[in-house]
């Protein structure tokens, strides 16, 4: 076996200590017969090295030449080659995740011979300059944060013409991230030990940008809004998955694969079902198709909260998945707490759009696009204020409106920072939801500065008028679990749902 | 002209620049971003009001916010000021350096307002000190490399320092316990931060989105 570098596959052994937590549930899928584009994975060990002597282990070079020699046999590909080029994704992936906090380079080993045989393969010269635009904009990055992290100031960055040169240097950049500023708090700030470091996933690329039957998207198995046992996401069709992120390209609803890919509707059905039969829980998966065929990047749990969380655990006892004991044990006060805070009604609302919700709680309004307009607006009642993104000179506007949306913006922008700060219930990065001047767009829908609104900060959906609420108390799922908890403590009394389901926790405990 | 007065910072462009990245603000708040005296920037308001610069809105208290042709006014200004100090590549460079800090700031101000317990991520009630000390450390830290990025800003370009005496200001309180100056306030280290990101677009003429 060779030291710093492991093919992945079924038989793939390893911790995710070792593997990191990506390339461990990479293995899983493939063990689960599931569809994951060949590579390789340069452990955890290997960063540990790194970042001990300063420089990539003595070895670690003729280990990668070796994996990728064997990933040319496995995808008859050549490497940096003009004829059927292989080019690779580099990914990071440590034990504990660590979203967005560390480098990735796509579309690697697009040398310009190795564009140029995309291009005579493909017979599609725009679609290669993209992806080898794509490889140099990832690469610049990578390579500029790893500068960064070791304290060197900005400069021009030679990108390596051999596709084993770019390799090296972007495992570095990758091995390099890990101790960038923002990684270092975000792993202060969640506990996450600093002497971990990150593993690197190589594999072959496969291209959400190659034809008019490719895309990228992500999908929940179950709805992490309401825990509802439907699959949920959004997809991005004809482009790579990093334009999501970027905010360069707007996503569709997953659920426009089932009409425009049938074929990898069903198979992404098919894969979340066997997924959530191994890991017993809801789940969350990556995935890509090039030229209507699906392959997945990546898989992790669910992670639900509040009443979403209660729903997906009764609903698995449900399905018998896990016994009643155990959906118990998944459940903690702060779930509970969590759903005692007003949504929208299932089932009923009209839904426009959906986003990130970034502080819960329910508010409707008429839509104002503006500060000047939200605070106008203000004075005859309640106002939700729909924005691209907010500045400080939405302050006023934030401040006027009930409830806020914002077309753009994860749950850290500034919008949702000021929505929480004001306890306002806000709706971020809605996708398909623009501001049109006086008028927001929506689902096909023309909306004008006026128009009623509901927007729930929990599930991040913006529905059309008044909604009706619901809370914990009126929730079916909540009830139920409460009634096991009861019957887990065997105390039946009157009491706060908090004190029964820690009185079934103990229990549980105690057996 | 004696040397001080040339070297005097312009009132009239403080005020109206301050209008220009923090939106509407009433007299007080304005006197603490540009350091102007309450009576002094009053008196540059009524006279840009009286050029069709700036309007007043009322309200309680009522607050100061620029015209169309304030905005205009103000690009221009600003964009002079930028041309004449010869500083766009180092407000450039200093951006780009700010746009590498601004998600950890980010990242730190959700994890003063939320935490996680039991592995769920709820509001941070601030009942964990272990917690909020974790993030006030990781606070002081990048105030330190913001630091660095406000020196070299404020060497080309004076106007930047009161932003670093105002983020001093804000961390130092939220460290003696005012909790609200990181991100809950309106002279929060978050707000002032915002201030910082709109006043560098507005500098180099660049776009939000």
């Amino acid at each position: 076996m060779t030291r710093w570098v492991r093919a992945l596959s079924a038989r793939t052994g390893g911790t995710a200590e070792t593997l990191g937590g990506k390339a461990a549930g990479l293995v899983v899928l493939h063990r689960l017969g599931l569809p994951v584009p060949a590579g390789f994975v340069v452990t955890t060990e290997g960063c540990r090295a790194f970042r001990r002597d300063g420089r990539l282990p003595a070895g670690l070079d003729g280990e990668l030449a070796t994996a990728v020699a064997d990933l040319e046999r496995a995808t008859g590909r050549t490497f940096g080659g003009p004829r059927r080029p292989l080019a690779v994704s580099v990914r990071s992936g440590a034990a504990a995740a660590m979203p967005g906090m560390l480098s990735t380079v796509l579309n690697l080993g697009l040398t310009t011979g190795a564009t140029e045989g995309l291009a005579a393969e493909t017979g599609d010269r725009a679609f290669a300059l993209d992806a080898r635009r794509g490889f140099l904009r990832g690469f610049a990055a990578a390579s500029a944060a790893a500068g960064a992290a070791a304290g060197a100031s900005a400069g021009a960055v030679a990108v390596p013409e051999d596709a084993g040169g770019q390799l090296r240097r972007a495992v570095e950049a990758v091995f390099s991230s890990w101790d960038a500023p923002r990684a270092h708090t975000y792993r202060e700030l969640n506990g996450i030990p600093h002497d971990l470091g990150t593993a690197v996933i190589v594999q072959r690329m496969v291209f959400g940008n190659r034809d008019g039957d490719s895309g990228s998207g992500v999908a929940f198995s179950r709805d992490p809004g309401t825990g509802e046992h439907t699959p949920f996401g959004e997809v991005l069709f004809g482009r790579q998955g990093e334009e999501v992120v970027s905010g360069r390209a707007t996503t569709r609803p997953l659920r426009e694969l089932a009409g425009r890919q049938p074929r990898v509707w069903a198979g992404l059905l098919d894969a979340l079902h066997r997924i959530e039969q191994h890991h017993r829980d809801a789940c969350y998966v990556e995935f890509t198709f090039e030229s209507g065929e699906l392959w997945f990047l990546q898989v992790r749990p669910g992670r639900f909260t509040g009443a979403a969380a209660i729903r997906v655990a009764t609903e698995l006892a449900d399905q018998r998945l896990i016994g009643r004991d155990e959906a118990l044990l998944r459940i903690s006060p702060v779930h509970l707490r969590q759903a005692r805070v007003p949504r929208i009604a299932a089932g009923e609302a009209d839904v426009l759009a959906r986003g990130t919700g970034a502080c819960p709680g329910v508010a409707t309004g008429r839509i104002a696009t503006t500060a000047d307009g939200a605070v106008r607006a203000a004075r005859s009642g309640p106002v939700v204020l729909v924005r691209p993104e907010t500045s400080p000179d939405d302050l006023r506007g934030l401040a006027a409106a009930t409830g806020i949306v914002t077309a753009r913006g994860g749950p850290a922008s500034h919008a949702a920072v000021v929505a929480r700060a004001m306890g306002k219930p806000a709706a971020v990065g809605v996708a398909g939801l623009a501001v049109d001047g006086a008028a927001v767009t929506a689902g096909g829908r023309t909306l004008p500065e006026g128009t009623l609104v509901t927007v729930d900060g929990s599930s991040g959906e913006v529905v059309l008028g008044h909604a009706r609420t619901v809370t914990g108390a009126d929730d079916e799922h909540v009830r139920r679990l409460l009634a096991w908890a009861d019957d887990a403590s065997g105390d039946h009394s009157a009491r706060a749902g908090a004190h029964r389901l820690a009185a079934a926790h103990a229990a549980l405990r105690d057996r | 002209m004696n040397r001080s007065e040339a070297r005097a910072p312009d009132a009239a462009l403080l005020v109206l620049h301050a209008l220009r990245c923090a939106g509407a603000v009433g007299v007080a708040r304005l006197g603490a971003i540009t350091g102007l005296d309450e009576s002094a920037a009053e008196s540059e308001l009524i006279d840009l009001g009286v050029d069709g610069l700036v309007t007043r809105l009322s309200g309680a208290p009522p607050v100061w916010c620029l015209t169309d042709a304030g905005r205009a006014a103000d690009a221009e200004r600003i964009a002079g000021e930028l041309e004449a100090a010869g500083a766009r590549a180092r407000v450039a460079a200093a951006y780009e350096r700010f746009m590498v800090l601004n998600p950890e700031l980010l990242d730190l101000c959700t994890a003063w307002q939320l935490r996680s317990v039991d592995g769920v991520t709820t509001v941070n009630d601030h009942g964990d000190p272990a917690h909020d000390s974790r993030v006030l450390a990781r606070f002081a830290d990048l105030d330190g490399r913001a630091a660095e990025v406000g020196a070299e800003l404020s060497a080309v370009l004076p106007r930047f320092g009161r932003y670093r005496l105002r983020l001093a200001d804000a961390l130092e309180r939220a460290a003696a316990g005012e909790s609200a100056y990181l991100a809950d306030h309106t002279a929060s280290y978050h707000v002032v931060w915002a201030e910082l990101h709109e006043d560098l677009l507005a500098t180099l003429g660049l776009a939000r989105w």
